[in-house]
């Protein structure tokens, strides 16, 4: 099997698996409101039905029996014989988390599993068949049909088996090879032949194969047709057309009935006729859900299928590689201009012109160039949410509390790579919000909350930066104790603690002393952890705000750039050397005026009546020990709620940058997030705003040294 | 502009069986003759414009574009503790490429030929040497009865140079 199929199977089974599992969300949702919603169930078969076929087709066995009992549990509840209830749904949500398991060990190279991801399909496995011990009604008279075959199919095919049987129609079975460049086409064409005749009712890989790149296929077929107009009409080099026998077309059709599933389910066969669901710890009503709209499932997927062919799916390094293109043409742009302002000034007026005009009309497609690569970069941040959505489910049921989540912004854009890096630190902030934030039931009704809790999560985007927040309704970090621990820790002096601001107290809870312990939980505090989730975020050139307010709630703010391709900025020069800065964290540029003052050993400046701590890039970067020679500039770099001005020797203008890393040679110098190329071949240092205010506004000297030391 | 491409065949080990012929590319740095395995240098280039990255270490030239990749440049003379000494119009960066794909180059004095030598010829001695140098030392090299090359490790001069 080719890699580059493979990768497509991968891709397509992660969607399916995301699809499937914003479809239980809803599916969820409903079922709280106290509705049901047979159609949604019935996407939810036809998805692990899809999921089913293609896993068994790229060998994929585990993940192709997992999907063959989610079918099988999905149809038990479409057809009403299974109830749905919160059990059943916390069975599905953790089979999708075993199934992203399942799927990420395909993904490695060696696809060798993991004994504690086996561990948990089997769990999930057994707990399926705890809930599915309800049974299902299957004695229904006897088909006569091979065993072999009709552990095979899925209840929803074996009911159209059923029903094409007693209809009097006959059951083939056409054992077809493909070619695997060509199956996608000639498996349609041939189920369009065989639709001519009767029904398709499955079609299933036989393992049989002669050759790796030759595919066998039974299809199992049911039509009135006699098998020599069946031979005639699918006539194939190597397909081969038999009756198989059932209980009409044979006379000894007194073979004991041994009905067996595909996977194990012995202790079903022996519930055959036990038709009362027995969820082991049902606490939904029984309800009977709507009658399934049998034939809608093929058509429908095929409609999906075709839209999801438009769609192409390209690795972003290719869209990188676009990028640099582009960044090159971006300096030849400028050499042009140059080229046309010479020729103007020095040799043909009439010409130049012309050229700057060349040059203006090459600069506007670069533009549309540039935007169109960008915008194939950038994804809704709603699939992250949807997985989110599970996570907030998942914890709050662990936890005991009840949490509704409030979703906006989903559909906000971002660049793919920050998306990916996006879930962790998130899931993080969200986990601490049910953990720490959320009081429990009975403190909520004391202060006179409603029981349930709220975790507002809201994405938009401001300017060239995406805001998102996750906003919890709980009570609030206790900045006292927070400040105590750190105190005890070591981290500040207990004198240094009650001179701390509001906002430097909320830093406290990203230091990483304050993370590891145990009992840090009992300062109400986020601590767990959250200093990795600021170098997560810091490292998509993001940042974290925290606003708290005891007894009301929290909120932590992110603010992540859109992109991380190309941005614009600010090029400066410091001492004969130049730097960029994103214009995206500058608020404003302005002359540095003579009176600068000293405020416990920083220097600041006052603009328009408030202080502005200053940084002098000469000296922070050690460039030189002279003073500059003319006046400076102050550029107002502003990151979150932070503010510091960078001390310049001058400002030599703007340009759009592709940035590029510093090789991990370099990784561990900090305050530059990479390297641009600024035509003629000169490189210029692209300044990490974050990073150089992290070092110079960290709450204090001791703190500094504890972050930089713990 | 790049000079001269390798051509990835020249042999990088250590030892060879008799008969064998490494091939080297000798260079000059302080007045002195040194060679590296042909085969390490992905590109010789004439040294572009180089931007120095404050807080890097010390050996750390900068960065530069070579042909739109970001290449980290060290200095042999500080990786080897020799005089300072500006770029001349001989000045080359000797580029190569690290396992995990980064581009690293060297800058050398001058670049001088490439020689080939047999088994016979080399002598690995990293001990004769001893200290701080001899990490990146793969050998000695006697092309004649009065020329002595040391032979050094490009990609090990390179981590050195960037710690």
């Amino acid at each position: 099997m080719s890699d580059q199929g493979r990768e497509e199977f991968l891709t397509e089974a992660q969607d399916i698996i995301e699809a499937f599992a914003r479809n239980l969300l809803a599916i969820d949702a409903a079922h709280k409101k106290g509705t049901s919603e047979p159609e949604l169930l019935n996407e939810a078969f036809r998805a692990m039905h899809t999921l089913k076929g293609l896993a068994s087709l790229f060998g994929a066995g585990g993940l192709s029996s997992l999907s063959h009992r989610l079918e099988d549990l999905l149809d038990a509840l479409r057809l009403g014989r299974q109830t749905l209830s919160a059990d059943v749904l916390d069975v599905l949500f953790a089979a999708v988390e075993v199934c992203h398991q399942l799927l990420a060990t395909e993904k490695e190279e060696e696809g060798v599993l993991d004994p504690l991801v086996e561990e948990n399909v089997a769990k999930v496995l057994r707990s399926m068949e705890l809930v599915l011990g309800g049974g299902v009604d299957k004695s229904a008279g006897d088909t006569g049909v091979d065993p072999a075959i009709l552990g095979v199919l899925t209840e929803y095919e074996e009911h159209r088996l059923r029903a094409n049987l007693d209809a009097g129609l006959r059951l083939y079975r056409v054992r077809v090879q493909f070619d695997l460049m060509t199956i996608d086409k000639e498996l349609e064409a041939l189920k369009d032949r065989a639709r001519q005749l009767g029904e398709v009712i499955t079609y299933l890989p036989t393992g049989e194969a002669t050759s790796p790149d030759v595919l066998e296929l039974d299809l199992i077929f049911a039509s009135g047709e006699e098998t020599t107009t069946i031979r005639r009409e699918l006539a194939r080099d190597n397909a081969t057309v038999e009756e198989v026998p059932t209980a009409g077309s044979r006379k000894d059709s007194d073979q004991g009935s041994s009905l067996r599933r595909g996977a194990p389910p012995s202790s079903i066969a022996a519930i055959v006729n036990s038709v009362v669901p027995a969820p082991p710890m049902g606490v939904g009503a029984p309800r009977s859900l709507d009658p399934p709209a049998p034939g809608v499932d093929k058509a429908t997927q095929v409609k999906d299928q075709r839209l999801a062919r438009r769609a192409v799916r390209v690795h972003i390094h290719k869209l990188d590689r676009l990028m640099n293109v582009v960044g090159e043409l971006a300096i030849l742009k400028t050499s042009l201009h140059d080229t046309a302002e010479i020729v103007r000034s020095d040799l043909d007026r009439h010409l130049g012109g012309e050229l700057h005009q060349l040059h203006r009309i090459l600069e506007r497609r670069l533009e549309d160039l540039q935007n169109g690569i960008l915008e194939m970069r950038m994804v809704p941040l709603g699939q992250m949410f949807d997985r989110l959505a599970r996570g907030v489910r998942q914890i709050s049921r662990d936890l005991g509390k009840e949490v509704r989540l409030v979703v906006t912004g989903a559909e906000t854009e971002i660049d793919k790579l920050i998306v990916e890096e996006l879930g962790d630190p998130l899931l993080h902030m969200l986990r601490n919000a049910i953990d720490h934030g959320i009081e429990n039931e009975e403190a909520r009704l004391v202060a006179k909350k409603s029981p349930a809790g709220t975790i507002a999560l809201n994405a938009y985007q401001k300017g060239s930066h995406v805001m998102i927040e996750v906003e919890d309704d709980g009570r609030g970090v206790d900045e006292e104790k927070l400040a105590k621990r750190a105190v005890e820790r070591g981290a500040i002096d207990a004198s240094a603690a009650g001179m701390l601001t509001q906002e430097e107290l909320m830093g406290l809870m990203f230091l990483p002393g304050l993370s590891t312990r145990d009992d840090v939980s009992e300062v109400s505090g986020r601590g767990v952890g959250m200093d990795v989730v600021k170098t997560n975020i810091a490292r998509l050139g993001g940042v974290i705000d925290v606003q708290s307010e005891r007894g009301i709630g929290t909120k932590m703010t992110l603010t992540l750039p859109v992109t991380l391709a190309i941005f614009r900025a600010l090029l400066v020069k410091v001492h004969d050397q130049e730097f960029a800065v994103p214009l995206s964290a500058i608020s404003e540029v302005l002359n540095l005026e003579g009176r600068t003052r000293q405020v416990e050993g920083r220097e600041v400046t006052t603009v328009r009546g408030a202080t502005l701590p200053l940084c002098r890039l000469r000296q922070f970067f050690q460039l030189t020990n002279e003073p500059a020679e003319n006046r400076e500039f102050v550029i107002v770099a502003r990151v979150g709620e932070r503010r510091l001005g960078l001390v310049v020797d001058t400002i030599a203008g703007q340009q759009d940058i592709v940035i590029k890393s510093l090789g991990r040679s370099l990784e561990t110098v900090r305050g530059f997030s990479g390297a641009t190329e600024l035509g003629s071949q000169r490189v210029g240092l692209v300044l990490d705003v974050g990073a150089v205010l992290d070092e110079m506004l960290s709450p204090g000297e001791s703190l500094r040294k504890a972050a930089l030391y713990a | 502009m790049p000079e001269l491409t390798s051509e990835r065949r020249g042999l990088r080990s250590v030892r060879m069986e008799d008969g064998e012929v490494a091939e080297l590319l000798a260079f000059m740095c302080d007045g002195e003759p040194y060679a590296v395995g042909l085969g390490s240098v992905h590109e010789i280039v004439i040294p572009p414009p180089i931007t120095p990255v404050p807080r890097s270490p010390r050996a750390v030239l900068g960065v530069c574009s070579v042909r739109g990749e970001l290449a980290t440049v060290v200095d042999l003379r500080a990786t080897l503790g020799l005089g300072e000494l500006q770029d001349t119009s001989r000045s080359r960066i000797l580029l190569a490429r690290l396992a995990h794909g980064e581009l690293v180059g060297v800058r050398v004095d001058e670049v001088r030929q490439v020689v080939r030598l047999t088994a016979s010829q080399i002598e690995y001695s990293s001990q004769t040497l001893g200290g701080d140098v001899s990490e990146g030392v793969r050998g000695i090299g006697r092309p004649n009865s009065k020329e002595v090359i040391v032979i050094l490790d490009l990609v090990s001069i390179l981590a050195k140079g960037c710690l």
